[in-house]
């Protein structure tokens, strides 16, 4: 009878056997696939339960706080100190709506990678640092604030960058949302109004959407006809009411329909200080659309520029067909018809002028630190390319420093600071024009002076309207943020 | 392994215990909690008290079976007072009773051993029955039945003057008392069965009214299946009959007859019950289901893959996502938070008891020793297979707890009397 009691023993044990190989097949073999499956409700959970590192700005402002759950201490809420101030730039991340921005790019350091797969198990035998790190950004906590509250709730964009590094120092884009109602249990509805909402408050204006950038253009029209040799600030023009355009019916005029200055001729200075469009079409125009085209590229037009967020692309048309098209370079030499321009390169080509010609690749994540505060790394400024010669800039810097000292720009300046800019007003059909200003500040600075470049755009003229200016509305806005950043009070 | 060593095992599995809620606590933010000391307490004085009652009325017996057991119950104490730590202090005064009851079934059979169980074989063959049946008693008796989760299969007791309701799961007791009496049954039947049968092509079929036991056990698993849709338990009650039928006759026919009858009981319960339909057609596909009748599945598997080879840590993963995590499925909880490590450590824990229980049996001199250990090495096995299968996706999922590790007083005790019934068949075999 041992013999049926053996078998019966054999077939029994050997059941576990069975179950012992289920069970690294579904942990081991199948385990990532059953853990990695979107319905698996740890996904989420893992997702806004997992502590994440924080987000502080380069004032030691935390815009992005991890905190233990009021309900249950395993798991984390993720909170956004600053709203909607920094909604763009750091994101959030949400069950129902995943991640954005900085959030989204830096989830590798601000997650800890402690987790059961091999290589987690492995990191934390050899004694790795598996805790979250945290994220400095290089926007300065004051200008944000001084910039939005100069937007004014104005649909429209600010970017401040520091054009010898390319930090960021200021990205607003308005409007703009409040990322915590993100994460609450009113996310649902809150992220669907939010999606279905016609001003589109989740586009990241300053990087992720694109403007025809009209006079303020002229500055790169300005660089190409100096570093091609067809134009210096005392070369003249003619001053026609109305440029009448090769091949075409169309003409340009000035903003005001008059002459830009006696009716007779007009140097290229004078018409910089007072944008005026007919002498900047001929000058496109002499300069040729292949040689604007390429200093276009040269300052980041139709060209990849690496950057942390997603960054559009602008737009300026092919050289080869503008060359060939003298009535199309003239408008587009004037910042209108095809040139399409995101807020930040508009901030980066005034950077350019004040940085002798160089541009600086942007960057917005200045470190990343250990849960001990200790730098593990930091993000070395580098060149995108070079924009236009030092001399070139130099002109320039002069140009745009006349603009702000009595031409359109006179709105823009802080007393006591020599300042340089560039208005702009484009125009686009169904709506009143965008208003432009970029500048950048201090004209040839001190060794420890620090600068700053700025684009502002004001979408449809803002609380103007069909009357809006870049000079008008635009200008005092980077006046307000350029007062913070240099410390001066205005009015 | 001597006794002294026996009983430095049952010390470490109490720490083992100790350790588990003073990770989980510590996951709380207490840091050295009371609860530490308590759970170490309770299970030395609960396994200890065992031990001191092998020593006293048993002193022969295998040391390999209670460090197991011990083993086996702190793992699924820990990850149950994980789950909810009001369910873990419960579970304490479970095991102390369970340990009380476990000794003092050595105390009774201290002078003329389990052999005094056969007289009483008809006792325990009614209150068996009697037991598997009082679920289905009326729920406005003050003893009866009452549904859990569909299922009918707890009885409530209500004392009179107390206002707490006791409840428990018979049908935990009434498989120990049912072991005890096919034993009995067999070990005076058995040869006979075996002897008169006729040769049927390559099959030797028993004389028809040999076939009785059989058809017996049958209709008893399809009655608990029909009334109280325990699948679970009809199975197991099933699958034991059979077991421990091919124990005694060595006659493989009854292995074959009961494969046959138990595919056609389940293909009619498949055609007729539409919870049974259910649970097939969620085994074959439960992610054709997730949200229905896939749901348990389909999130156990979701934990233990999330638990991969190492685990979540202890009270770092999600087992309250796991429908009855604390109960049926307390194998698929602690293989989220303490990975593959502990689950397999889990299944080699049982695959020793088994082991043990099975080597005691071979031992044993007489029929009636031989059948009882086998059989309650069988009803072990039997169970832990059935519910590990069916969280493996082996089998269909059936209810049943899993020996030891569940949540569940009635469990405890029960599975404690087999270990004090192991140790006593264990030290006559020396004596």
């Amino acid at each position: 009878m041992n013999h049926s009691l053996r078998s019966a023993a054999y077939v029994l044990i050997g059941s576990f056997f069975v179950l012992i190989a289920a069970t690294i097949w579904v942990q081991a073999i199948k385990g990532p696939e059953f853990r990695d499956d979107p319905r698996n409700p740890r996904l989420v959970a893992s997702l806004t339960g997992r502590e994440r590192g924080p987000i502080v700005t380069a004032d030691d402002v935390v815009v992005a706080v991890s905190e233990p759950a009021p309900d249950d201490p395993l798991l984390y809420v993720r909170s956004y100190p600053e709203g909607e101030l920094y909604a763009h730039t750091v994101g959030y991340t949400s069950v129902l709506y995943g991640s954005r921005g900085i959030e989204r790019t830096r989830t590798p350091d601000l997650v800890s990678n402690r987790d059961a797969t091999i290589s987690g198990v492995l990191n934390g035998l050899l004694g790795g640092d598996t805790r979250p790190r945290g994220v400095r950004i290089t926007i300065d906590h004051d200008l944000q604030r001084a910039a939005t509250e100069a937007l004014g709730g104005q649909r429209g964009s600010v970017v401040a960058i520091d054009p010898m590094t390319g930090a960021i120092l200021a990205m607003v884009s308005i409007p703009s949302f409040d990322p915590n109602s993100l994460i609450g249990p009113d996310a649902g509805p809150a992220g669907s109004t939010l999606e279905d909402d016609p001003n589109d408050p989740l586009r990241n204006r300053a990087i992720d959407e694109t403007y025809p950038p009209g006079s303020a253009f002229k500055v790169i029209t300005t660089a190409s006809g100096l570093d091609s040799g067809t134009a210096s600030p005392s070369t003249t023009f003619d001053d026609p009411v109305a440029l009448e355009l090769p091949g075409s019916t169309s003409t340009i005029s000035n903003a005001n329909g008059e002459v830009c200055d006696d009716g007779r001729s007009v140097t290229l200075e004078r018409a910089f200080i007072r944008s005026c469009n007919t002498v900047f079409a001929q000058l496109g125009m002499d300069v040729g659309g292949l040689a604007l085209a390429n200093t276009a590229r040269s300052f980041g037009f139709s060209s990849e520029i690496p950057f942390e967020l997603p960054f559009l692309t602008s737009a300026f048309p092919n050289g080869a067909q503008l060359e060939s098209d003298p009535a199309a370079t003239a408008q587009n030499a004037i910042g209108q018809r095809d040139v399409q321009v995101t807020p930040l390169l508009m901030a980066m080509a005034a950077g350019a002028v004040a940085n002798g010609g160089t541009m600086q690749n942007p960057f917005i994540v200045s470190e990343v630190f250990t849960s001990d505060g200790l730098v593990e790394s930091t993000t070395e400024p580098s060149i995108w390319g070079r924009s236009m010669s030092p001399a070139a800039a130099s002109v320039l810097a002069d140009l745009m420093e006349q603009v702000v000292i009595s031409g359109t720009g006179q709105r823009a300046a802080v007393p006591g600071v020599r300042t340089a800019g560039k208005t702009g007003t484009a125009e686009i059909t169904g709506s009143a024009p965008h208003a432009w200003y970029i500048g950048f500040g201090p004209v040839a600075p001190g060794p420890d002076e620090r600068s700053i470049a700025i684009a502002v755009i004001v979408e449809s003229g803002g609380d103007f309207g069909e009357s809006a200016t870049g000079g008008i509305v635009a200008a005092p806005i980077a006046q307000r943020v350029l007062a913070q950043f240099f410390g001066v009070g205005i009015d | 392994m001597t006794r002294s060593a026996e009983a430095g095992l049952i010390v470490a599995a109490a720490m083992l215990g100790a350790t588990g809620v003073a990770i989980v606590e510590f996951t709380r933010g207490n840091w050295l909690d009371a609860q530490a000391a308590i759970t170490f307490i309770v299970f030395l004085l609960a396994f200890g008290g065992l031990h001191l009652a092998t020593r006293l009325w048993a002193g022969g017996a295998s040391t390999l079976v209670v460090p197991t057991a011990a083993f086996l119950t702190a793992i699924g104490f820990i990850e149950v007072y994980r789950i909810d730590a009001r369910l873990g202090a419960l579970q304490r005064w479970s095991l102390l009773v369970a340990a009380a009851v476990g000794a003092g079934v050595l105390w009774l059979l201290r002078d003329n051993g389990v052999a005094v169980l056969r007289r009483y074989r008809y006792v325990m063959l009614a209150v068996g029955v009697a037991f598997l049946m009082l679920p289905l008693l009326p729920d406005r008796f003050p003893i009866g039945g009452a549904t859990v989760n569909g299922s009918r299969l707890w009885v409530r007791l209500e004392i009179p003057g107390i206002e707490r309701v006791f409840s428990f799961q018979p049908g935990e007791i009434a498989k120990v008392l049912i072991v005890v009496f096919l034993a009995s049954y067999l070990a005076e039947r058995a040869e006979a069965m075996a002897a008169v049968y006729r040769r049927v092509g390559p099959l030797s079929i028993p004389e028809p009214r040999n076939l009785f036991p059989v058809i017996v056990a049958a209709g008893a698993a399809f009655i608990i299946l029909i009334y109280q849709r325990d699948l679970g338990a009809s199975l197991l009650l099933f699958a034991l009959f059979v077991t421990m039928l091919y124990i005694a006759t060595e006659r493989s026919f009854y292995v074959v007859a009961g494969a046959v009858l138990a595919l056609a009981g389940g293909a009619l319960a498949y055609s007729t019950f539409s919870h049974v339909q259910r649970r097939i057609e969620a085994w074959i596909d439960p992610f054709g289901d997730p949200q229905g009748a896939g749901y348990q599945t389909v999130q156990s598997l979701f934990a233990m893959g999330s638990g991969s080879l190492t685990g979540s840590g202890l009270g770092l993963g999600r087992p309250d996502l796991i429908p009855a995590a604390a109960t049926d499925f307390i194998f698929a909880a602690i293989a989220e938070e303490m990975g593959l490590a502990g689950s397999l450590a889990v299944l080699a824990g049982f695959a020793l008891l088994v082991t043990a229980g099975f080597g005691i049996a071979l031992r044993s001199r007489d029929r009636f020793r031989k059948y009882l250990a086998g059989g309650l090495s069988a009803v072990l096995a039997l169970q832990a297979f059935i519910i590990l299968a069916g969280i493996l996706r082996i089998l269909p999922i059936t209810g049943l707890t899993l020996p030891f590790m569940s949540y569940g007083g009635s469990s405890l005790v029960a599975n404690v009397v087999i270990v004090a019934l192991l140790l006593r068949v264990s030290h006559e075999e020396r004596t």
